[in-house]
């Protein structure tokens, strides 16, 4: 398919990065992006916040600032009490506010099955827009939140999470990236994405595919929740993770030591999880050290980006 | 063998169902059908974690995983992970076709000895590289091409260096392995826990 193109557009859907980008003005640029699930929490207002922190993430992740979103809501008024649909609203607003963006409209439809979601706009100077793919061999990679959250919501489904656990994940999906984000901006960062439905190795893949480098990543170093551990061993995985593997397997090299239930979990969908950064390496442990000085402290340096044109992915 | 039919469900649901079956009824052999690949992944899994010994098996749109346990009356669990964790990466490099120096008669004869011998070192052996002279056991009448296919077989990696054999104008009568650089053989030293050197 040929996608439509103009001058102006600095990522368009050829390149299928986290969000477009604009061109307005020489130091100006729009980042646009639109993201809208079914729920994940029971909760209604934890959703609304989750989709929000979700839906923003995109921005964060190409090295923008968020400003305006918009609602897209679709809802099953005649099964459900209109209240939920408040609360739902009432959460993303919030998170919203907490981002320091304005929710100026939306559009909401009928439909047999609940869905929220956000379309944010954000900004950013032309000359920093953060690729996905523009690893440079010797970066470091640093993650910001810890795997594993597709797997914990598939065993709160399955009744089988402790009331904690269930708590802990719910906060995790709706922290936002954008301090991580701001910190990441002072340091020498040449790349960035955000985990979510692909799983940290189907991300990882997007940004190696086509980037003409290897990455080597070692897993005994990887933030994991640890009950995901314990799940995946049982059998609790959602499907998407198994079509993860199945998708990007061909690039992927495991050694004999990474368990299964680790790989798992590396192929794992994330719902709003964290940003993995691509970082010079004088700077990584700077930026390690200025991320957990500021409370993200599930921060790890995950792996490294080597000169290898073969676009592998080492699991060690 | 007590059967369990989950078809229709999504995961988690196949699990929980084969949960509660084992459960209210422990049995020493199972048998679950559904109707996806992931649940079928999920349910292996799942019986792997409660003891269990586990076989695939796909007829039309139905996939099967077939359970035995061993000890009928206590299923263990069993996730390895501990060993598997523990587990090495060990890469064996052999510059040549002679072990060792003196004889060369016997020099092979303890090359093709150790070769088939290497198995024994189980998942831990993760890749076999050949180079210079080595990759002479990899072409047609060499004595351990069997063995070596067997490796590959397997699932072990088996590297042999194309400079090597375009040096030797061996390369269109290589017959096992994958041909590779430099580069792929110092990135596979590096990722490797051990490096052994024949």
């Amino acid at each position: 398919m040929v996608f439509p193109t103009d001058e102006n557009v600095i990522v368009g859907l050829d390149r299928a990065d986290d969000a477009g980008v604009y061109k307005i003005s020489d130091d100006l640029a729009l980042i646009q992006t639109v993201d809208f699930f079914t729920p994940i929490v029971d909760d209604p207002y934890w959703f609304g916040q989750i989709a929000a922190a979700n839906a923003l993430s995109d921005v964060y992740a190409m090295g923008g600032i968020p400003k305006t979103a918009m609602n897209l809501v679709a809802f099953p008024v005649k099964q459900m009490d209109l209240s939920v649909l408040r609360q739902i609203i009432q959460g993303g607003i919030d998170k919203l506010a907490e981002a320091g963006v304005v929710l100026i409209g939306g559009h909401s439809i009928e439909d047999k099955e609940l869905k929220y979601g956000l379309s944010v706009t954000g900004i950013v100077h032309p000359a920093r827009v953060l690729a996905k793919k523009s690893l440079r061999p010797g970066d470091r990679l640093v993650l910001t939140k810890p795997l594993g959250t597709g797997i914990v919501n598939t065993a709160i489904k399955a009744g089988m999470a402790s009331a904690d656990l269930t708590d802990k994940v719910t906060r995790l999906m709706a922290s936002l990236n954008r301090d991580a984000a701001g910190i990441m901006l002072r340091f020498d960062v040449h790349a960035c994405t955000d985990i979510t439905g692909f799983g940290l190795l189907g991300h990882l893949a997007e940004m190696v595919y086509g980037s003409g480098v290897s990455v080597r990543i070692f897993s005994d170093r990887m933030p994991m929740i640890p009950e995901a551990l314990e799940f995946a061993a049982m059998g609790l995985l959602p499907a998407g993770a198994y079509k993860n593997k199945e998708f990007r397997e061909s690039m992927i090299d495991f050694g004999h030591r990474v368990a299964r239930s680790v790989q798992d979990v590396l192929f794992d969908p994330q719902t709003s999880g964290g940003l993995l950064i691509s970082v010079g390496s004088d700077q990584s442990d700077a930026l390690v050290k200025a991320l957990s000085a500021a409370g993200i402290s599930d921060t790890a340096k995950i792996g490294e980006v080597l000169e290898d044109p073969k676009e592998k992915i080492w699991v060690v | 063998m007590r059967e369990i039919d989950a078809r229709g469900l999504a995961c988690p649901a196949p699990v929980l169902q084969t949960k509660a079956t084992l459960q209210e009824e422990h049995s020493g052999s199972v048998k679950v059908i559904v109707d996806n690949a992931a649940s079928q992944q999920n349910v292996q899994r799942f019986l792997e974690s409660q003891g269990f010994q586990t076989v695939l098996e796909q007829n039309s749109a139905d996939y099967l995983v077939i359970g035995t346990c061993g000890d009928h009356q206590q299923p263990q669990a069993q996730p390895s992970v501990e060993e598997e964790a523990d587990a090495k990466n060990i890469m064996v490099m052999c510059a040549t076709d002679r072990m060792g120096f003196g004889d060369d008669e016997l020099g092979l004869k303890l090359m093709v000895n150790f070769l088939r011998t290497l198995k024994e070192m189980g998942r831990e052996l993760w890749r076999l590289v050949f180079v210079n002279n080595g990759v002479k056991l990899t072409i047609d009448g060499s004595e351990v091409l069997d063995d070596l296919k067997d490796f590959e077989n397997k699932g072990y990696k088996i590297l042999v260096c194309g400079t090597c054999l375009n040096h030797f104008n061996l390369l269109e009568r290589k017959q096992v392995g994958e041909t590779t650089n430099m580069l792929d053989i110092v990135t596979a030293m590096q990722v490797a826990d051990k490096v052994i050197n024949i």
